[in-house]
């Protein structure tokens, strides 16, 4: 049996994550995504105000912040998933391996095949569980081997022990948490660079919340993710460095994760993790 | 001094509670109310029509007796067996699909053709099939599959045109042969191809062949046999290839592979068998039948003013058919389109989107406007704009797909908008294109309820007397239309005008009869648009 085949452990610790989590040195890893002097807008009002951040290869950056602060906001501007709002409104760079992903000869959809992303809500399309795993692969016309490959994905995802032997039913047959895994096959199976995960647990109960962090941590090996989370001890848990946006779309610290639950250099960031304000 | 309210004071029923819970009940109750009288008006409409057209009442008791016998009783027997076993009732709802639908799709194709000409069908079809054929076997030979989808509407639209432009060159040879080699061709090849394709995905290729190899050869032998016996081939060949033959894959494949719910099989049969039975025991005892006005001569000759007894609507059956079927192939592609465009492709905001806010609220006016005005519409754009004929097939079609072109659009809007957005921004998420978003997600969930919007618009427009009229569709033809661009008729028109005969027997007999035609027709048309909704909606 392969590795990604044991069914996950359940972490009980809150400490900040294992060792080496959270506390490499900064700019130790290549940079995959860097904003600078990013502004969004929606119509008038402003959702994020000059951000400026660089994301880790292989990382799992966190971000976090109060309700309405712009962290989904960030976090569709970077695989353009804000084109589709026709009031919405993009200033500054997003650069992906050193491309601007807003530049004219990019192309959206191209740039979302590298990018995957995540929903807060589990979306799995009224399909079977075989064709959601296959929907990338069939979209960009995958000529391999469909059912490795969805095989390998949902071992990834460590749904494949729960659904091998019914690949054939819908994925909406599946309980909350398995399709929040169903979703993460999906979204690996096309073998993206980045995930973006939009608060991917918070619509699941703990255990099945802790699964999936296990996962991420898992996922980290290959890929580079970011994940949106209102959990304090889910991002202390399984960033690697922690990005705390405040109200007004500000980025107002950025750092380890361990220096920023231990020790943040702001008293606003302190107040908000520990719960004195958000 | 007021003493504090104890606690149970206040859990109990006050007086305004009360009034508010008897408030509840009596809206309830008028609910009930108005819903029991929708329905018994509906009931009481349906009994009257169908008690003029079918007069119960002149049948002896004992007719009554033996279809009771061979026909109600058998069939409620069956119906409580197969109700409490699920895999009997799936194969019995696949069976009855089989054998009702496959004979009236065989009834549908083989009338209508032979009014149309088969040979001009003939021709027209073998050059829209051609050049999709040549573009998914192209498709077999390359990798890049990017342009098949697209190419083969445009492919057939080029090869109607080809037709189109050919018709005076190829319709001399093809008039050579004889009629039944047509019918062949147009239903018993396809039919041998879907049996070879649906062999071949499930038992390999050369199962697949030979199947398809013995439905053909079937074809030919019933063809022959009937010559020689001087049978008419033509309705043969048809009834073969669209009745016998998915009636007998459906029922073969059931009985061999579905051991649990063979015996649902039996359905379709019990009721055909009890009314050959009760109709040869009331023959040979020389019981009294009802005098009913719904004969074989209604719905297979023309029309007779003067005997009741003679009056038929072949003509108008088949007219309205035609004119409904060429609305639907008209109408579907721009409503279902606009509605796309208008719900997946329009922006919200520019000028743009309010040209499409305007566009969506002028549209869901017309849905409302009166038949009669959209029959002046019809009058005005077909015949005197685009000079038609008076009273075609064309103009008919046109004006009525223009009538339920607005039901069309806003049901299919409808259905796309109750398409979860967080499906479409999965499908984006994921990297697909808009196209590949709409035909893999949206369209696939939102094909029910389209559906359930064509079969009211389809169930209306058969209905609509008004239009017709005013573009002077002929009421009283002796034969069905010719082809699209003669001189149309429709079975509500008839109704219409029948309903002013002098003689009572026309007026209540011929007439309600004929409504029973057009309610069956309808509800045919309804059945077969929910069949497939349902199929649809289950393998999703
Ligand atoms: N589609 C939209 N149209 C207009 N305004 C929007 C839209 N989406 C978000 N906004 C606004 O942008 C701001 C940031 O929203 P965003 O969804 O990014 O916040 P968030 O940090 O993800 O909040 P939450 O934690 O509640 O998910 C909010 O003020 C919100 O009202
Ligand atoms: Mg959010």
């Amino acid at each position: 049996m392969s590795e990604s085949d044991t069914s996950p452990k359940i972490q009980t610790t809150i400490e900040t994550g294992d060792e080496g989590r959270g506390e490499a040195p900064l700019n130790a890893r290549d940079t995959v995504i860097e904003a600078r002097n990013l502004d969004v807008y929606y119509g008038e009002e402003q959702a994020i105000n000059d951000v400026s951040m660089e994301i880790n290869e292989h990382d799992v950056t966190a971000l976090i912040g109060p309700s309405g602060c712009g962290k989904s906001t960030f976090l569709r501007c970077i695989n353009r998933m804000n084109d589709m709002i026709d009031v919405c409104r993009v200033e500054g760079d997003i650069e992906f391996d050193g491309k601007n992903v807003y530049d004219d000869d990019v192309d959206p959809v191209a740039l979302r095949r590298k990018i995957g992303i995540v929903f807060q809500k589990p979306n799995p399309f009224p399909k079977s569980i075989r064709e959601n795993v296959a929907y990338g692969l069939k979209i960009q016309g995958f000529d391999g081997d469909i059912d490795a490959r969805v095989e390998e994905s949902l071992k990834r995802a460590a749904l494949w022990d729960e659904v091998k032997d019914q690949l054939g039913s819908s994925g909406l047959d599946l309980s909350g948490g398995q399709q929040q895994r169903l979703c993460i096959a999906r979204a690996i199976a096309p073998d993206p660079e980045v995930i973006l995960m939009d608060e991917p647990t918070s619509a699941l109960d703990p255990v099945a919340a802790s699964k999936i962090e296990d996962l991420i941590d898992d996922l980290a090996e290959e890929y580079t993710v970011i994940i949106v989370t209102h959990n304090m001890q889910q991002a202390a848990r399984i960033s690697d460095r922690t990005a705390v946006f405040l109200t007004g779309g500000e980025l107002v610290e950025y750092d380890n994760t361990a220096k920023i639950f231990e020790d943040p250099e702001e008293q606003r960031v302190e107040d908000y993790i520990t719960g004195k304000f958000g | 001094m007021e003493t504090e309210e104890t606690t149970s004071d206040q859990l109990g029923r006050s007086t305004a509670l009360r009034l508010q819970q008897l408030k509840g009940q009596l809206f309830e109750v008028a609910l009930v109310a108005a819903t029991l009288v929708g329905i018994l008006a509906v009931l009481a409409l349906f009994v009257q029509i169908s008690s003029d057209a079918f007069q119960p009442e002149t049948a002896s008791p004992a007719w009554f007796l033996v279809y009771l016998g061979t026909l109600v009783g058998p069939t409620a027997a069956f119906t409580l067996y197969a109700r409490r076993r699920p895999a009997v009732r799936e194969t019995n709802a696949k069976a009855f699909a089989a054998v009702f639908g496959g004979l009236l799709l065989a009834l549908v194709t083989y009338a209508v053709v032979d009014s149309l000409s088969p040979y001009d069908v003939f021709t027209y079809a073998f050059f829209a099939s051609l050049p999709p054929a040549l573009v998914l076997a192209y498709d077999r030979t390359t990798e890049d599959r990017t342009y098949t989808g697209p190419a083969i509407p445009a492919s057939i639209i080029v090869g109607v045109a080809v037709a189109a432009l050919l018709y005076d060159f190829v319709r001399g040879p093809i008039g050579v042969a004889a009629e039944w080699i047509l019918y062949f061709g147009l239903v018993t090849v396809p039919a041998a191809l879907l049996v070879w394709t649906l062999t071949a995905s499930r038992r390999g290729r050369r199962s697949g062949a030979l199947a398809g190899g013995i439905v053909a050869a079937g074809g030919l032998a019933v063809a022959v046999a009937s010559i020689v016996t001087g049978a008419n081939a033509s309705l043969l060949v048809v009834l073969y290839s669209a009745f016998i033959v998915p009636t007998g894959y459906v029922l073969w494949r059931s009985v061999r592979t579905d051991p649990e719910g063979r015996v649902g099989v039996a359905g379709p049969f019990v009721l055909l068998g009890g009314t050959l039975l009760g109709a040869a025991v009331v023959d040979q005892f020389g019981i009294r039948s009802p005098d009913s006005f719904l004969t074989p001569n209604l719905l297979l000759q023309s029309w007779d003013g003067l005997t009741a007894s003679n009056a038929g609507v072949y003509p108008q059956i088949v007219g309205s058919i035609i004119i409904v079927g060429f609305m639907a192939v008209l109408a579907f592609p721009v409503g279902i389109g606009a509605a796309i465009y208008l719900e997946e492709y329009a922006p919200d905001t520019g000028l743009r989107g309010r040209l499409a806010t305007i566009l969506e609220v002028n549209i869901s006016n017309l849905a409302g406007v009166p038949s009669v005005v959209y029959g002046l519409l019809g009058l005005a754009l077909f015949r005197r704009t685009l000079g038609f004929g008076t009273g075609i097939v064309v103009t008919a079609s046109g004006t009525l797909g223009l009538l339920i072109l607005p039901i069309v659009i806003v049901s299919t809007q409808e259905a796309l908008r109750s398409v979860p957005d967080d499906l479409r921004q999965g499908s984006y998420g994921m990297g697909a294109s808009r196209w590949q978003t709409l035909r893999e997600v949206v369209l696939p969930e939102a094909i029910p309820g389209t559906l359930t919007g064509t079969i009211l618009a389809l169930a209306r427009a058969i209905g609509e007397t008004a239009p017709l009229v005013i573009i002077a569709i002929a009421t009283t033809t002796y034969s069905p239309p010719s082809g699209l661009f003669s001189s149309g008729t429709a079975l509500p028109l008839q109704i219409f005008a029948a309903s002013a005969n002098a003689k009572p027997e026309f007026r209540h007999g011929v007439v309600p009869a004929a409504a029973v035609v057009l309610l069956i027709l309808m509800l045919l048309m309804n059945a077969t648009a929910i069949v497939i909704r349902n199929k649809y909606g289950r393998e999703n």
